[in-house]
């Protein structure tokens, strides 16, 4: 089966539940020819240079990747041509005979949305979301500071940031992937999520609200801290639809070291 | 004071520009200028107690680039912000596309003052030489030199030799990492995206031992430049006090 013909048995599923194929979507082929037989494929939050790497080296040679492949969401590559890295990794992807397809706007229609049940699925949260609000959890309570130890030793994060009083008290956390840290209100304790602008958001609503005695708190897991898990999902999504070729989990991986 | 800014900035005016008053009344006459990097609560509250009416912030008044608060329209916090400077009778001036358009840029300049570097490479803007050190000991000097607690994160191998670097501050784009990092061992950047300039600084290590990022967060980067900000405006208007208020890093870290 071809790398094209994956897709086409992704999008053919996509149809039965209900959901079309869109017409404007970054969900498209970034690199490798959509003609090539496919041996194996991996699922990853970001196709970089060490998940192809490591995807190759499984046999697995077509990568369905969250995040963009060439370092922006359209993956344009025009600014990057005479880039040294960026030939390095089209290069390793044409000697490996390797593909890459992007699967994003079309994995956060699914429902539940993968990215936030993989999430919620390793934060160990799955069965405290409220039946009513999409992407609230009402978890058993606890401090920012707890909360925080938690999530850093579940996901195994090294740069998770927090802002807010380490010792207020936490019972109702919003939880969204990616970019899309949920915006916090009075009626959330908690925002956690992958990565935010720093500015125009959260952090201030925080600064400010401890200023009037209220606390709120956010948790930044970093994105792929925050995405990897769903693309376990959505592994698991796709192996019934191609029985016949192997289908794993490659994790990015969080990106960052820290020091002391 | 608005105007004497304009005539003073040698960048010209913007007619599209996030630059401006954000709040309070324009004509009343300025008792005290507080400048810096994000107008909080606490900051108004501490410029008004000090008899500053005029706050000059680099980042947005209300939760949003265009101050728009949204959903948070009749949330109490964004109320009890919107009373103190009904109250306070403050002015909020946003300043931030056009102090950051002065050539060379004062951001940058006032970053790596703050970390005590000043040998600019020539021919490469942003661009300082440092004494020899690991990525690792790059990290740990930046940390014991500007106000981070929680928000520093590394991308590169911690024993990357690093001797020059590129100065970053604010949001960091892919452009600026692709260019500068041609030139550069590493960039100290402010807020890179995750999409952007943090996985193209980890695929370079393809080409052993590729480059390094230290990411010190969008208010830390942004703080010397502020700082510098009430410096020149002390210069333009001497015959106001004028006082830079800092913000902390706003993050902490379980590992720290």
């Amino acid at each position: 089966m071809t790398a094209q013909e994956t897709v086409g048995r992704i999008q053919k599923k996509l149809q039965e539940l209900g959901i079309a194929w869109r017409s404007q979507t970054v969900d498209t082929f970034k690199a490798g020819a959509p003609e090539t037989e496919v041996k194996g494929i991996g699922t990853t939050g970001m196709a970089t240079f060490d998940v192809l790497r490591r995807a190759s080296a499984a046999g697995k040679n077509f990568v369905i990747t969250h995040e963009p492949t060439f370092y922006n969401h359209q993956d344009q590559t025009g600014d990057l041509e005479n880039d040294p890295t960026y030939q390095a990794k089209q290069r390793f992807i044409k000697d490996n005979n390797m593909v890459v397809f992007r699967f994003h706007d079309h994995a956060h229609a699914l429902q539940p949305d993968p990215l936030v049940a993989g999430s919620a699925r390793m934060l160990g949260w799955t069965q405290y979301a409220s039946p009513t609000e999409p992407r609230i959890y009402v978890l058993p309570a606890t401090t920012l500071r707890e909360l925080a130890v938690d999530v850093a030793a579940k996901l195994k994060g090294k740069a998770i940031r927090v802002a807010g009083d380490p010792d207020m008290k936490v019972t109702r956390v919003a939880l969204g992937p990616g970019y899309g840290v949920p915006t916090l209100t009075s009626s959330v304790d908690v925002a956690v999520g992958g990565e935010a602008a720093e500015s125009g958001g959260n952090v201030e609503y925080i600064l400010d609200a401890a200023a009037d005695g209220h606390k709120k708190g956010v948790i930044l897991l970093g994105h792929m801290m925050s995405e990897d898990w769903g693309m376990k999902e959505v592994a698991d999504w796709l192996r019934p639809l191609v029985p016949e070729i192997p289908v794993g989990w490659v994790p990015a991986g969080e990106p960052f070291i820290t020091s002391r | 004071m608005a105007d004497r800014i304009r005539a003073n900035l040698g960048v010209a005016w913007r007619s599209q520009t996030v630059d401006g008053f954000r709040a309070g009344e324009p004509s009343t006459a300025v008792t005290g200028i507080a400048v810096t990097v994000l107008a909080t609560t606490d900051v108004l509250r501490r410029a008004a107690a000090a008899g500053q009416n005029l706050i000059i912030t680099q980042e947005p008044l209300y939760y949003a680039t265009n101050d728009d608060p949204g959903n948070r329209a009749k949330d109490p916090v964004y109320l009890a912000k919107k009373a103190l400077i009904d109250e306070q009778h403050l002015i909020v001036f946003r300043f931030t596309e056009h102090w950051n358009a002065r050539q060379p840029n004062e951001a940058a300049k006032a970053l790596a003052a703050a970390l005590k570097w000043t040998s600019e490479v020539s021919g490469a803007p942003q661009t300082y030489r440092i004494s020899e050190t690991s990525l690792e000991g790059l990290a740990a000097q930046v940390r014991s030199r500007l106000p981070i607690r929680g928000g520093l994160r590394i991308v590169g191998q911690a024993g990357l030799q690093v001797r020059t670097v590129y100065l970053a501050p604010g949001t960091t784009s892919l452009a600026m990492a692709v260019t500068s990092l041609q030139k550069a061992d590493a960039v100290l950047a402010g807020e890179p995206r995750e999409w952007e300039a943090v996985p193209y600084t980890l695929d370079t290590w393809s080409s052993n031992p590729g480059k390094g990022l230290i990411a010190i967060g969008r208010m830390v980067s942004e703080g010397p430049g502020m700082s510098a900000c009430a410096a020149w405006l002390r210069s333009i208007v001497p015959e106001v006090r004028v006082e830079s208020l800092p913000v902390m890093d706003p993050y902490w870290s379980v590992n720290a």
